[in-house]
């Protein structure tokens, strides 16, 4: 499928809703500043592919979206709930965006099955039979229906990730955070999870990838943000981003991976 | 890799490919005798293994031990001062954890098989061991011709089963009945020679030949049976119960039983029912009628800010309960019901979660009301001394009771120390270094002395209990720095994922932290355990009589035993041994039960 065509799927993007707000985001660690002046607007069902060298922030920009690190000035909305420190917000926030880890981070304790169905049971209140059966059904959607009484150890990295991305989906959330998916696994094994997060992204989901599948941002991406020292350099459509750079520095960027 | 977790069967049928196993001769050329230097180590150390064995067996064996002093004084060095009419009790709680045990294996269906090869082998080693030290002991050439007979008979039916072509296998616990039925049996019919203990009667200890008395080999009988009985009548019953139902049933009655066992059967409380109807019931009905509307109420997912202050509202009210005359029971249950009620957001939700709170919270008031009940009854069982135990029994009480409440407390503070809350940390930690830099010995006499000073007029604590409070919060410093360790070894990564799905703090630590931590922490927390039991053997300081003090003290100055210092001791030595050894062992498989998720 290429691009044309996902576009014509999403059909009235352009209509759609802001779902995550960033206003000039602010982030230090020590003296070392991780996010300059980060100002962004992400759509309903958006998918937005984030790249930048190592140490650029964009990790750390992922993570303040849910929390998981602190921003320090500016402000983040997510559907609609700013993040403060009132706890109920980020719980609210959290239980309504999924993140994938690069070292997939399965409870390694918990069969595949108590690993996906585990929060809907606790966070989302549900009886054990329903969510157990949800469970089910996303292992069958990323393919390994099979392995849900294994524990995490006996996956291959691959289907690890696949199960990662069942935990989080069981949540349903909104939006869904990869932090570099793939960058942890072998190369034959990367296509697997690509596939599932190319189904997933036609299937509506508003994500937020930071990779370094270049044909992945190509093919999948209505949008690419280029970061670096912590300061969004360039964004626009893929074609653009990797056709027609503008700024200097993603040139240079480009001419490295490419 | 297709069934790694279900079928241990397959796991075996995965194995690589054994090394050719090598003739015994070749075996021992490889092993033992492979250069110069190896075999003057073989030599060597097979001298002083041999010369330390025949030292032992010569001491053990030797015509001036006094073995009788242990084998007469069992009763003494189990159970002290317990009064001997009352040995019915002792044997119905010795029926009653039996029923339950057996229950418990077989809901579990703990059966494990072992080959008939590998029983074969056991057998020709334990056949070989037996005959070095027939031939090593002191012993006339008849007896040692006798028991190599014997032993020679044991090698020959080991042989045979290793012959025994085919993948056959026996269950062990059949093994174990078989053993354990063919001991109680002997009781009936050898000889053991009978060494009665009579307080009024001159001389007290006598020499009696012939089986020992019929107030042993009945119980022990009639005990055996029982556990029989109830394991092969609740493996029948297993196939039609359902299982999880019968576990958790099992799992509770195991928690209840101790409370229920010290007090009803080994205390004998005389309760004043009037007393009892009039106000320990009504109290106990009221907290639970209306703290079950209020945890109904609090637990609906709508109740808000209003909830938490109503929660806070019970607890400063049962705190400063304390301030005013108002009987224990009240004050103590009002505190619990604050907790309840602070803790009921988490569990709100669905209608079944919302019950089952409310359950357990009647459940938690019925069992504080019988304890409190139960403890400010007098014991009717008169003894000398104001406890029924001494003697090991003493030693499994403290140790069982410290260990099972130090194990939350040292959870507890090893959350403190490592959570966000800069209180919580602090107190913990200084608890936690204030208790380590004290001796064990210093709490203990802490806790005998001053503690009872300290108390309220009226207010009566036991020795023994006083110390296991002493004794339990010393041990959950040191529990709490073992389980400290388990947490950190849990990664950032696995907060920050159970964080992103939503987890709050309290589930996080429950259902993701908690297990990894301390499936980590097991090697070092039963160590700890074995700690803790070993060192049962200072409460002798403080005067109380446990086992190791009627050993070296008690029996050795019995005008029968006089100086039997040695044999006591050593018998002892061996019952810690015994105790110590199985705990390290069942902390190996399950070590390797929970081991089954690891990469």
């Amino acid at each position: 499928m290429d691009k044309s065509e996902v576009n014509a799927v999403r059909g009235e993007l352009s209509e759609s809703q802001n779902i995550i707000v960033c206003e000039n985001v602010n982030k230090w660690y020590g003296d070392f500043q991780a996010l300059d002046q980060v100002s962004a607007t992400i759509k309903e069902q958006e998918v937005v592919v984030v790249l930048g060298p190592s140490g650029s922030g964009k990790s750390t920009w992922i993570r303040c979206i849910n929390r998981l690190e602190q921003h320090q000035e500016g402000r983040i909305v997510v559907d609609g709930v700013e993040l403060t420190n009132d706890l109920r917000n980020i719980e609210q926030v959290r239980s309504e965006v999924g993140m994938v880890f690069q070292q997939f981070n399965l409870f390694p304790h918990l069969t595949v099955r108590d690993n996906v169905s585990l929060a809907p049971i606790w966070v989302r209140k549900k009886p054990r039979s329903e969510a157990e059966e949800e469970a089910m059904t996303l292992l069958q959607r990323v393919g390994i229906p099979e392995q849900a009484d294994k524990y995490p150890g006996q996956l291959s990295g691959g289907q690890q990730q696949r199960v990662a991305i069942a935990r989080a989906l069981a949540m349903e959330p909104k939006i869904m955070l990869f932090d570099e998916p793939t960058s942890a696994l072998d190369p034959e094994m990367i296509k697997e999870v690509l596939d599932v997060m190319k189904t997933l992204a036609l299937s509506g989901m508003t994500m937020m990838v930071i990779t370094h599948e270049m044909g992945f941002a190509k093919e999948v991406a209505d949008r690419v943000i280029f970061m670096e020292s912590g300061q969004i350099v360039e964004q626009g459509t893929p074609q653009h981003f990797f056709e027609n750079p503008i700024e200097e520095r993603t040139k240079l960027f480009l001419s490295q991976i490419l | 890799m297709s069934n790694l977790s279900t079928q241990p069967a397959v796991e075996h049928a995965l194995a690589p490919p054994e090394e050719p196993k090598l003739p015994p001769r070749m075996w021992i050329q490889k092993n033992l005798f492979s250069t110069p230097f190896n075999s003057f180590l073989t030599v060597i150390s097979t001298l002083l293994i041999l010369a330390i064995v025949r030292g032992l067996l010569s001491f053990i064996f030797n015509p001036l031990r006094q073995w009788n002093a242990t084998a007469t004084n069992l009763r003494l060095l189990m159970t002290q001062a317990y009064p001997e009419e009352q040995y019915i009790r002792v044997w119905i709680c010795v029926a009653i954890i039996l029923i339950i045990t057996a229950t418990t294996m077989a809901a579990w269906r703990v059966d494990r098989r072992i080959e008939v090869i590998h029983l074969g082998r056991h057998l020709l080693t334990a056949a070989t061991g037996f005959a070095i030290v027939t031939l090593l002991s002191p012993w006339s050439v008849s007896a040692k011709a006798y028991w190599l007979l014997i032993s020679s008979l044991l090698a020959g039916i080991g042989l045979t089963l290793r012959r025994i072509q085919g993948e056959r296998s026996v269950s062990n616990l059949s093994l174990v009945s078989i053993a354990l039925a063919v001991g109680v049996g002997s009781l009936w019919v050898v000889p053991y020679g009978h060494h009665s203990f009579v307080a009024d009667r001159v001389p007290r200890i006598l020499h009696e030949p012939g089986t020992v008395a019929m107030s042993t080999k009945l119980p022990w009988t009639i005990v055996l049976l029982v556990a029989f009985f109830s394991y092969f009548g609740a493996r029948s019953m297993r196939n039609r119960l359902p299982a999880k139902a019968t576990k958790t049933a099992l799992v509770v009655t195991w928690l209840l039983a101790p409370l229920f066992l010290i007090y009803l059967i080994l205390r004998d409380p005389n309760f004043d029912m009037g007393h009892v109807f009039s106000t320990d019931l009504p109290i106990f009905l009221a907290f639970a009628i209306l703290g079950s509307i209020l945890l109904v109420w609090l637990t609906k997912p709508t109740v808000g800010e209003l909830g938490r202050i109503v929660a806070a509202a019970i607890i400063v009210t049962g705190v400063g309960s304390f301030l005013i005359p108002m009987r224990m029971v009240v004050r103590i249950l009002l505190i619990l019901l604050g907790t309840f009620s602070l803790a009921a957001p988490s569990f709100a939700g669905g209608k079944i979660a919302r019950k089952r709170y409310t359950i357990c919270w009647i459940a938690s008031a019925a069992v504080l009301s019988w304890l409190i009940t139960a403890v400010n009854t007098p014991s009717t069982v008169k003894v000398p001394g104001d406890f029924f135990l001494g003697g090991f029994s003493l030693t499994l009480f403290v140790a069982v009771l410290t260990i099972v409440i130090s194990f939350p407390l040292g959870v507890l503070l090893a959350l403190a120390r490592t959570s966000k809350m800069p209180i919580f940390r602090l107190l913990a930690t200084w608890f936690i270094e204030f208790v380590r830099g004290i001796p064990l010995i210093t709490i203990l006499f802490f806790f005998s002395i001053m503690v009872p000073l300290f108390l309220p007029v009226n207010m009566h604590l036991t020795e023994v209990a006083a110390v296991v409070i002493g004794y339990a919060l010393f041990s959950s410093a040191y529990l709490a720095e073992n389980v400290r360790g388990g947490l950190q070894s849990v990664t950032r990564g696995q907060h920050e994922a159970a964080e992103a799905v939503g987890m709050t703090t309290a589930q996080k630590t429950a259902f993701i932290v908690l297990p990894q931590a301390l499936r980590v922490a097991i090697p070092p927390l039963v160590g700890h355990c074995i700690g803790v039991f070993k060192e049962t053997s200072l409460l002798a300081i403080i005067g109380l009589f446990d086992v190791l003090y009627i050993a070296r003290n008690v029996l050795p100055n019995q005008t029968a035993f006089m100086g039997s210092t040695r044999e006591n001791l050593l018998f002892v030595s061996l019952l810690y041994w015994l105790f110590c050894y199985q705990m390290s062992k069942s902390s190996q498989r399950l070590e390797r039960r929970v081991g089954l998720g690891e990469r």
